[in-house]
């Protein structure tokens, strides 16, 4: 009886904005990569000339693109394990009561996430800030010497992560709150009657209770740790020597620093792939999990 | 309460609807090409109220877009990639050759002959006509000029027992090791990590260029090895900091780094922000090496956007605002040099004796060479090469036989 | 009876013990955010000394003043107000799209998800030339509408839409339907209203992604009158003389409304979670 057009009908308007401006940049991008596109190409189109995958081979031969690469991986590797552990933690903690005073600190642990991220920069920037930055003021009252927050290779790493774990933990709380509403009281209540303690309650009953929410949070942790960018754009712009570099500021730096369109589009079809690879691989491990 | 949830999102989403439309088919109209209408310039930073002041009288109408300084790149590639951009743009001269390449920018060759204000002969030779032209053809016209020279605080080095700033780089060097033996957390001089300028003119001054004969960037120079030796030197003795967040103006006011080779608009930040300073400071020419004081000649240009529908306007602009009266205006607004002559050569501007400081260094300064991405692929490499020896602790000579081989077939051809 | 009231003890305590706890880590995470407020009040000379003063010493307004008068913050936050009522149109795309995905079946429906989940792993850096070339094509460059337009629908947004909305019961639907209600009707009078929590949780996400959205009106605007207020605050860093006063009164402009409308939803939104069936 129904009408076989209504579900397009519903659905067309997003799915042409997400194919116009999601899908078919990208396929854009992967005619371009083939190419040896530049700037100079918007001066006369005849300065493109099809290369097949030269932009690939270049690619993986430039230590650059590896050391972003690896920058990337070894942000992801801590990264994601520290929001979602904080998050999950400050939830479960958060949970404990449902008093007036733990509903409000709420709001506080949100800030971070609303925060814009010009915002964000100059705000961190200015409490690292080597000279009159805070950070190293109430350091050095307890007696510790002058830190580079930003400046040692090693430690920018960490400073940048720093912000991005503080921005990227406010969103997830607030999904785990959500998720920890749906376990329950019954079973808890039943728990506690066993004489189950409040750890035991957490890891053997609630935790569990959450493995959706908590591998729905570690998916979408992971493709925004694969696609870091603001942070280290807005702190450090990608330094020292490439110490914060990921692999979206190399791709951006190629293309539109250096106006290298085709290498820059081939870098961006290979970090696509490698975040499908990796979603698609958390997708297969969770459905055997399920399985099991 | 459901209902009112649903119909508050409704009635907003309808409101947004409209205003959006409405606001689109203004701005359309406005944005149609009608030649008559107001040019469009783009100004770097947020000076843009200040653009508009200046042209006040011009009899010309026009939007000044400010654009962020940390966001120029998207800007204008995106810009260029649509062929739609302003009018006129202010354009720094490290990414003048890129638009160029990239066609933006209308060549002024054969505008010349009828605005006789834009003529290059009106501007020092360093920055005008052939020094700025790529693919020997005229694409911008200089609007600001900006240099660097030596700042020192002249109460902290006569304390010290330094009677004069350095004129040399060794003086420079020896006397920022005896300023930084002042105590802990004291620097004799202050090297910015992101100044990929400052070893060009170190080695200018040494009597070298990055350039050779046949117009290929080329670093493997005797002069260049001794401008290394003095940076990585500052370095060495400790005379440098390296935090790279560290804030010159502060580092200077605070006298934590008393001396350093900056810019005019340093000269004013120190007057705005710590006027009882005055007197305790001085601006001095760039140290020398066996070349002489040769320093950088950066600053601004202005620009013709390639398709412009407002030729002629747009060029009666650029010669209003190249009149030496306007050009001066500028710089009591903003602290910004003018670049024609003859405001350069102005009385008024030269009485105070910093900016005849800046003036007589701009007579001998050289722009960076124009090679395509020049910031991107040459600078960012020389700072990542030299940076990573005095930060890193990197083999000197392996860094720098890297830097010669990133940076070889790169030209300005 | 004994080990009753040692157990409540234990609890209470363990609760007081939780909420400072919390309470610390609340304050170390909106540290930043009250380091800001405060810096928004000091002269720009006590926003650069050393050691920092905590709390401003000679507390002025000069910033804020500075703000929408010397600067064109007011027009910037109209902008802002603008391009956020213009994501609201995307919320209801969104919404219509995940209603289809969760209720009816039909050709093309698998694939058609799967490009929904695959615009989630895109990087931006990729996508950012073509799709400004897209818009200027539609002519829509230097327009809001082309501002908001890149970012109007997320797939992130349709995923949780769609999961929300399979929990509505079909007989609901089909009932609507028999009594002879058109298939828009049914949405918005049934759907919609059931969705309220749901829609919760995007208004305030749309709310966050326009209010501070930078880059397309960057790129968009060849028109400072379109700027957006993260534009305007990115036009203050400067290269050089640095005044973190008047940036934190500019971050604080930016950040405290959107505070506001995330305290006055934030029920709404742990519910609409909830009930999302993300457990």
């Amino acid at each position: 009886m129904r009408n076989r057009l209504t579900p397009y009908l519903f659905v067309s308007p997003a799915m042409l904005l997400l194919i116009t401006f999601g899908i078919f940049p990208i396929l854009v991008a992967a005619v371009i990569s083939t190419t040896n596109m530049n700037i100079s190409a918007f001066a006369d189109w005849n300065n493109v000339e099809f290369i097949g995958i030269d932009n690939y081979t270049k690619l993986f031969a430039d230590p650059d693109f590896w050391q972003a690469i690896g920058n990337t991986g070894l942000f992801a590797v801590f990264g994601v394990p520290a929001i979602v552990i904080l998050s999950l933690g400050v939830a479960l903690l958060l949970n404990h009561s449902q008093s007036r005073f733990f509903r409000s600190l709420r709001a506080f642990y949100f800030i971070p996430a609303i925060t814009a991220i010009v915002a964000i920069s100059l705000v961190w920037g200015y409490l690292y800030n080597t000279q009159f930055g805070l950070l190293n003021y109430l350091f050095s009252l307890v007696g510790v010497p002058q830190v580079q927050w930003l400046s040692d290779p090693i430690l920018a790493k960490f400073s940048v992560a720093l912000v991005a774990v503080w921005r990227g933990t406010g969103l997830n709380i607030i999904i785990f709150l959500a998720a920890l509403q749906g376990v329950p009281k019954e079973y808890l209540e039943a728990a506690s009657l066993d004489g189950a303690g409040e750890w035991k309650k957490t890891f053997s009953i609630v935790i569990p209770l959450m493995r959706f929410a908590i591998f729905f949070v570690s998916v979408t942790t992971t493709i925004a740790w694969l696609q870091f960018f603001d942070e280290p754009f807005v702190l450090t712009d990608g330094g020292p020597l490439g110490a914060t570099t990921s692999a979206s500021i190399f791709l951006y730096k190629e293309g539109f620093r250096l106006n290298q369109f085709g290498y820059a589009s081939a870098g961006s079809i290979v970090l696509f792939a490698i975040i499908a690879v990796i979603t698609l691989i958390q997708l297969r491990v969770r459905r055997a999990d399920d399985d099991y | 309460m459901k209902r009112t949830a649903t119909s508050v999102v409704a009635a907003v989403a309808a409101v947004g609807l409209t205003i959006s439309m409405s606001a689109c088919s203004t701005t359309s109209a406005a944005g149609s090409g009608d030649a008559e209408g107001p040019l469009t310039v783009w100004v770097m930073g947020d000076s843009g109220a200040n653009f508009e002041m200046l042209v006040a009288d011009s009899g010309i109408e026009v939007e000044v877009v400010a654009i962020p300084w940390d966001s120029i790149d998207e800007k204008l590639t995106t810009a260029v990639a649509s062929g739609s951009g302003p009018d006129i743009l202010q354009i720094g001269l490290s990414k003048l050759r890129t638009f160029a390449d990239a066609g933006a920018l209308l060549p002024l060759d054969d505008e010349i002959a009828n605005h006789p204000g834009i003529d290059p002969a009106n501007f020092p030779a360093g920055v005008s006509g052939t020094a700025t032209s790529v693919g020997g053809e005229i694409v911008s016209v200089p609007w600001t000029s900006d240099t660097r020279v030596l700042f020192t605080r002249t109460d902290i080095l006569s304390e010290a027992g330094i009677d004069a700033p350095p004129a040399t780089w060794d003086e420079l060097r020896a006397d920022a090791k005896t300023l930084a033996a002042r105590g802990d957390d004291q620097y004799g001089y202050y090297i910015p990590q992101w100044d990929a300028p400052l070893p060009i003119e170190m080695t200018w001054s040494m009597g070298g260029e990055v350039i050779d004969a046949d117009g290929n960037v080329n670093f493997d120079t005797p002069e260049f090895q001794k401008a290394v030796d003095v940076y990585t030197g500052l370095y060495a003795d400790g005379s440098v900091p390296v935090n790279g967040d560290f804030d010159q103006t502060q580092g200077f006011i605070s006298g934590v780094a008393p001396m350093l080779v900056s810019g005019p608009y340093l000269g004013r930040g120190i007057a705005d922000s710590a006027p009882e300073l005055d007197g305790k400071w001085q601006a001095s020419p760039l140290p020398a090496g066996d070349g002489g004081s040769i320093s950088l000649f950066a600053g601004s240009n202005l620009g013709v956007w390639f398709n412009t529908d407002q030729k002629e306007t747009s060029l009666d602009l650029l010669e209003y605002v190249s009149q030496p009266e306007q050009q001066l205006e500028w710089y009591s607004m903003t602290g910004e040099l003018p670049t024609v002559s003859s405001a350069l050569e102005d009385g008024d501007l030269n009485s105070d004796p910093n900016v005849q400081v800046y003036t007589d260094q701009l007579k001998t300064a050289k722009v960076l060479p124009l090679v395509s991405n020049w910031d991107g692929a040459v600078g960012t490499e020389l700072l990542n090469a030299l940076n990573a020896i005095v930060l890193t602790g990197a083999d000197t000579k392996s860094s720098l036989d890297g830097l010669y081989s990133t940076t070889a077939g790169l030209t300005i051809n | 009876m004994t080990t009753d009231r040692t157990h409540a003890k234990r609890r209470r305590a363990l609760t007081v013990t939780i909420g400072i706890a919390l309470g610390i880590g609340a304050l170390i995470t909106a540290f930043p955010f009250l380091w800001m407020l405060t810096t928004a009040f000091k002269p720009q000379r006590e926003s650069v000394t050393f050691p920092p003063t905590i709390l401003p010493q000679a507390p002025t307004l000069e910033w804020f003043q500075m703000l929408f008068t010397e600067l064109d913050f007011g027009r910037y936050l109209v902008n802002t107000i603008l391009v956020v009522l213009i994501g609201f149109i995307g919320l209801m795309f969104m919404a219509m799209a995940g209603y289809a995905f969760a209720k009816f079946d039909f050709r093309g429906r698998k694939w058609m998800f799967f490009l929904v989940l695959a615009t989630m792993m895109i990087p931006i850096q990729v996508t950012m030339i073509p799709t400004y070339l897209i818009l200027n094509g539609m002519k829509l460059t230097n327009t809001l509408l082309g501002i908001a337009l890149p970012t109007l629908v997320s797939g992130f947004a349709i995923f949780l839409f769609r999961q929300f909305m399979t929990t509505i019961p079909t007989e609901m639907l089909e009932a609507a339907r028999l009594d002879g209600a058109g298939e828009f009707r049914t949405f918005w009078q049934i759907v919609l209203p059931m969705s309220k929590p749901i829609l919760a949780v995007q208004i305030v996400l749309t709310f966050i992604s326009g209010w501070n959205s930078f880059l397309w009106p960057l790129i968009i605007a060849s028109d400072q009158k379109l700027y957006t207020l993260s534009v305007g605050l990115a036009l203050l860093n400067q290269q050089l003389a640095v005044n973190p006063s008047l940036q934190m009164a500019a971050a604080s402009v930016m950040v405290i409304p959107i505070l506001i409308v995330f305290i006055v939803f934030q029920r709404y939104v742990i519910q609409g979670f909830a009930l999302s069936g993300l457990k």
